[in-house]
């Protein structure tokens, strides 16, 4: 039932592409034609697999920094009343500061090369996660704690069975979230300082003025973007929520 | 831990002069228990009724060892107890049976032995065929079931209820209340239910305690000395209702 409307909003979007390429010239906006001629042959050079490696690799470490990072802190603040009035400041700051800032800074501190990419990628997109944290945090059920200690449940099983089931959903909807982060702040990075990279091949072919290039790689990373999140996120989301809507084929009991 | 299918062991309860004060900052202490003394013999079902906020809840926490108190003696004789409280606090990921089977998982029972044991509580609380539902799916009277088998799985010797059946609907509570003591008369367990419901105390109990506000004290001690199962709208329950109707509205003028 999900499927349609999504299969006719993706048509719709390219139909508003194929609409738009044939009204205005190819140098603004190139047809579909041109554009999936350009990535096939990316694919068939392997030159597309190279830079996209680089581009996963990059924003694999990166987010893997900011969850640490943002767990971490997040979990600081929602613990403790000092930890909140001390760390908060620094979420702030991280949230305030661009993150062409961060990319910028990494880049002149590390050299142009991979760490830079990381570092910049994870002290950018952490504030998020953590925000996300300490209020998830604050939100744990107390009520269902004293349950587990009136069961006379260890404090290893309250955390895994109690606490950390509470925190499930809010670690995917970061976790996303902070996906979309740090694939953003990735391509900066590389745009600016890196000789690898979907980022860089988008400027690369700015600076060649070629608009389908910049489409085809537009679109490599729409495609990988679509294929993480329907063959990654969503399964497991549903995986993991399965109890919200009940089981499939189970009326609701009266 | 072996399972014991007839109890041999003894679930008598004892509070002796048991006080429990909380510290206000300030240096200023709170007394919510002054006091309290009474006893409930193995097997016996005894209802502690008093209006809201007065610290009835405590007394239960205090014998349940989630809080400890200032001085006096609680002494139990069994080791295991079962705890119902006013919401089911369920754990909505999990099924109806891994609820049921929370508290004995730390008790290196074999997976089948822990299903069968579900199967059996469930069908005592007359929801046999649900252990694969999950609790977003059942209605509140069904939660609060679920609830009361998770806390009858342990075999407990003592069983103690928080207002179980105070956030459910009069018809649902009403058959409740029925299923209750019929369990009550099958597994033979020590009851102690809190309640504000002078109706609710007077079904259910052998032996009511009223307690007054600030700080909880034993206002009245009543035994009720019917046959079960009792019949709603029976007239000696109606008159022993008056009677302590009377004593609470003269505690309350005091």
């Amino acid at each position: 039932m999900t499927t349609l409307p999504r299969l006719l909003s993706i048509l719709a979007l390219f139909m508003a592409w194929l609409l738009l390429s044939l009204v205005l010239p190819a140098s603004i906006v190139p047809g579909p034609v041109a554009v999936f001629t350009a990535l096939a042959e990316n694919i068939r050079s392997g030159t597309a697999f190279y830079h996209l490696y680089k581009t996963l690799l990059r924003v694999g470490l990166g987010l893997v920094l900011t969850m640490v990072l943002g767990i971490s802190i997040g979990t600081i603040m929602g613990l403790s009343r000092k930890g909140e009035l001390f760390l908060d400041s620094w979420v702030l700051v991280g949230l305030t500061i661009p993150a062409i800032v961060n990319s910028i800074i990494c880049l002149m501190w590390f050299g142009l090369n991979d760490r830079a990419a990381i570092v910049a990628i994870g002290t950018a997109a952490f504030p998020t996660v953590s925000i996300s944290f300490w209020q998830g945090i604050k939100g744990i059920d107390m009520q269902l704690v004293s349950m587990g200690q009136a069961f006379r449940l260890n404090r290893i099983d309250i955390v895994r069975k109690i606490i950390f089931p509470q925190l499930l959903p809010q670690t995917l909807a970061s976790m996303r979230s902070a996906l979309g982060i740090c694939w953003k702040i990735c391509t900066t990075v590389e745009l600016i300082g890196m000789s690898s990279g979907v980022g860089y091949q988008l400027n690369y072919w700015f600076g060649l003025y070629s608009t389908s290039q910049v489409f085809a790689w537009t679109l490599l990373f729409l495609l990988v973007m679509f294929a993480i999140e329907y063959l990654l996120f969503k399964p497991l989301e549903k995986r993991l929520t399965r109890w919200r809507t009940g089981v499939p084929g189970l009326q609701w009991a009266q | 831990m072996a399972h014991r299918s007839s109890r041999t062991a003894v679930g008598a309860i004892k509070v002796i002069n048991v006080a429990k004060e909380h510290a206000l900052p300030r240096g200023e202490r709170l007394r919510v228990l002054d006091d309290i003394s009474f006893e409930a013999g193995d097997r016996s079902f005894t209802s502690i009724l008093g209006p809201s906020g007065c610290g009835k809840s405590t007394i239960l926490n205090l014998i349940a060892g989630l809080d400890q108190h200032s001085s006096g003696q609680i002494s139990i004789d069994g080791t295991r107890i079962g705890f119902v409280f006013q919401q089911p606090r369920l754990l909505n990921w999990r099924t109806v049976e891994q609820n049921v089977i929370l508290p004995l998982e730390q008790q290196k029972y074999e997976k089948h032995a822990m299903r069968a044991l579900a199967a059996k509580y469930l069908g005592l609380v007359g929801l046999a065929g649900y252990e694969n539902y999950y609790p977003l799916q059942l209605s509140g009277g069904m939660q609060q079931r679920v609830a009361i088998a998770r806390a009858l799985v342990i075999d407990p010797d003592i069983l103690l209820m928080d207002e179980p059946f105070s956030g459910l609907d009069e018809i649902t509570a009403r058959k409740l209340r029925q299923q209750l003591i019929r369990i009550w008369q099958e597994t033979g367990k020590t009851i102690l239910f809190v309640t504000h419901s002078i109706s609710e105390s007077v079904f259910l109990s052998q032996q009511i305690l009223i307690v007054s506000v600030k700080p909880a004290r034993i206002f009245k001690r009543i035994t009720v000395d019917l046959a079960y199962p009792r019949e709603y709208g029976d007239l000696r329950l109606f008159e022993i209702e008056t009677q302590l109707t009377k004593d609470f509205l003269g505690m309350s003028t005091e």
